[in-house]
């Protein structure tokens, strides 16, 4: 079973033609289920991604979305989220800081962030370097948020570290197209289970790049488990079929 | 066994000359140390059974003595290549003259360790001086410019750091180039081979790894997922590195 908190749907303006490939690329890697984006709304128009990928999700069980975010469009965020978390086919919000021109530090990005956190909404974020350092702070400042820190710094791994050992309401996933030797099993080894997700970033990147990264990784029992798709399901509330037990119980920390 | 069974779905794909290998150890870099042995070893896990490698202290500091290093190593895994210093388009011509001599197949380039740009002179002379002794180029730097130093030359090019954010710009100066090849190490997109193989051919990718400063595994499961034909992905996996480096009478 395994739980792909970071992934997409729609086209890209590489050279690349995946936009239909979603399904085909999860079933590569054995991948059961993912939480997408729609490109749009990340790159473009968020309320037209959103409303573009809700008919999507409802057309397949394996795809679950995030409502994305705007910053600068709070009032168009917050229409979309009460509208689509309600269907319970979205279940988290997705908030790309580049895209938006929106660092976690600006002045819209943590209003958007203290809206997320009054809803009970899971953020995925994106996060390189040491910005996911400021993602912890604005966890630390919001008791409610319960933060991803997409790609959990990218070539910030380090602080990554730092920052999910700062806030146990912040988790890592770590999906990037670069794979350093040893990467994930240095985050794995030093940050609590509890905070490690699962993420591809497809259908930009294959889910080799992440797949491998943590396969190289090494982890058993208990912490494969909760990488693959436990924590997921805990954070996102997602069902899971039957023979791969329930969520667990929120931890007491 | 755990959900990410990574050899599961690599099978008995076997690497028969990875391209992308290195010795030594980047001073600015937590790492690892990169000894030969801890190199092949690490080939050796992930059934990579030779490597064409470089050594970091010709790239770094001193191409005499890390050359004489790389040209010593004895073992049947391990394809020595040369490297020169950009830095010193002087003293490059005269390596480049022994690294061929010497018997060394290919030349690896290391711009961004050495702070060289494309269009420095430096680039264009090795790569005209490489070509012309026969040598095939290894060569790290953005393939969005250094497509350029090469072109016109009949040069035969690997470029090791191709993104696949950057491919549609390497497939259409490769569509003008029949010796530009690219590596795989980043070509990690849900179609990046595909995409390749169906432009220019996949007699174009190599798979290159960077061990042990990149997770080997990565470019193989993305070789092993893909949806080329087995004899392409054993051209990739090898067939076409050693067609490259003139090493397919010996194979």
């Amino acid at each position: 079973m395994i739980i792909d908190v970071h992934a997409h749907w729609g086209p890209w303006f590489f050279t690349m033609d995946v936009a239909e490939v979603n399904l085909a690329v999860m079933d590569r890697y054995g991948i059961d289920l993912a939480v997408v984006s729609a490109t749009e709304a990340v790159i473009y128009d968020a309320p037209s991604g959103n409303r573009a990928l809700a008919p999507v999700l409802e057309g397949t069980a394996r795809l679950y979305g995030y409502v994305t975010v705007n910053p600068r469009r709070l009032a168009d965020a917050e229409r979309d989220l009460r509208e689509y978390l309600p269907t319970g086919r979205f279940v988290g919000a997705k908030i790309h800081t580049d895209y938006t021109r929106s660092p976690v530090t600006s002045p819209q990005m943590r209003e958007a962030l203290a809206m997320l956190a009054e809803l009970g909404c899971p953020a995925l974020v994106h996060t390189w370097d040491a910005s996911v350092l400021d993602l912890a702070q604005v966890c630390l400042d919001l008791p409610g948020l319960r933060a991803i820190a997409g790609h959990m710094g990218a070539t910030g791994w380090r602080h990554a570290i730092e920052a999910a050992r700062a806030c146990d309401r912040l988790y890592l996933e770590p999906c990037w197209s670069h794979a350093p030797a040893g990467r994930f099993a240095e985050v794995a080894a030093a940050v609590d289970a509890r905070q490690l997700l699962f993420g591809t970033d497809a259908t930009l990147i294959d889910p080799a790049s992440a797949f491998g990264a943590v396969a190289a990784a090494g982890l058993t029992g208990e912490t494969a488990e909760r990488v693959a798709w436990r924590n997921a399901a805990d954070l996102f509330g997602l069902e899971i079929p039957p023979g791969h037990g329930s969520p667990s119980a929120p931890p007491e920390r | 066994m755990t959900a990410f069974d990574a050899e599961g779905l690599i099978g008995d794909l076997t690497v028969t000359l990875d391209v992308d290998v290195l010795v030594g150890a980047y001073p600015d870099r937590d790492g690892p140390p990169g000894t030969p042995a801890e190199v092949c070893e690490t080939l050796a896990r992930h059934r990579i059974t030779a490597g064409a490698v470089a050594g970091l202290r010709a790239a770094l500091f001193d191409v005499r003595s890390g050359n004489d290093e790389i040209l010593a190593l004895d073992r049947p895994d391990l394809l020595p290549v040369g490297a020169v210093d950009l830095r010193d388009p002087v003293g490059a011509g005269g390596e480049l003259e022994r690294l061929a001599g010497s018997g060394a197949r290919a030349v690896r380039l290391f711009p961004d360790e050495q702070g060289v740009e494309a269009d420095f002179p430096s680039v264009r002379h090795v790569a005209r001086r490489a070509t012309d002794l026969g040598l095939a180029i290894l060569t790290g730097g953005d393939v969005r410019r250094f497509w350029r130093p090469f072109a016109g030359l009949g040069a035969r090019v690997v470029f090791l750091d191709t993104h696949f954010y950057h491919l549609g710009d390497f497939l259409v100066t490769a569509a003008d180039e029949p010796g530009f090849h690219t590596s795989t190490r980043l070509l990690n997109s849900p179609d990046a081979l595909e995409t390749a193989a169906g432009h220019v051919g996949a007699e174009r990718l190599l798979y290159g790894s960077r061990t042990p400063h990149y997770e080997p595994v990565v470019p193989l499961l993305r070789l092993a997922t893909s949806g080329l034909t087995p004899g392409e992905v054993a051209g990739v996996a090898g067939g076409n590195a050693r067609r490259l480096l003139g090493l397919e009478a010996q194979s």
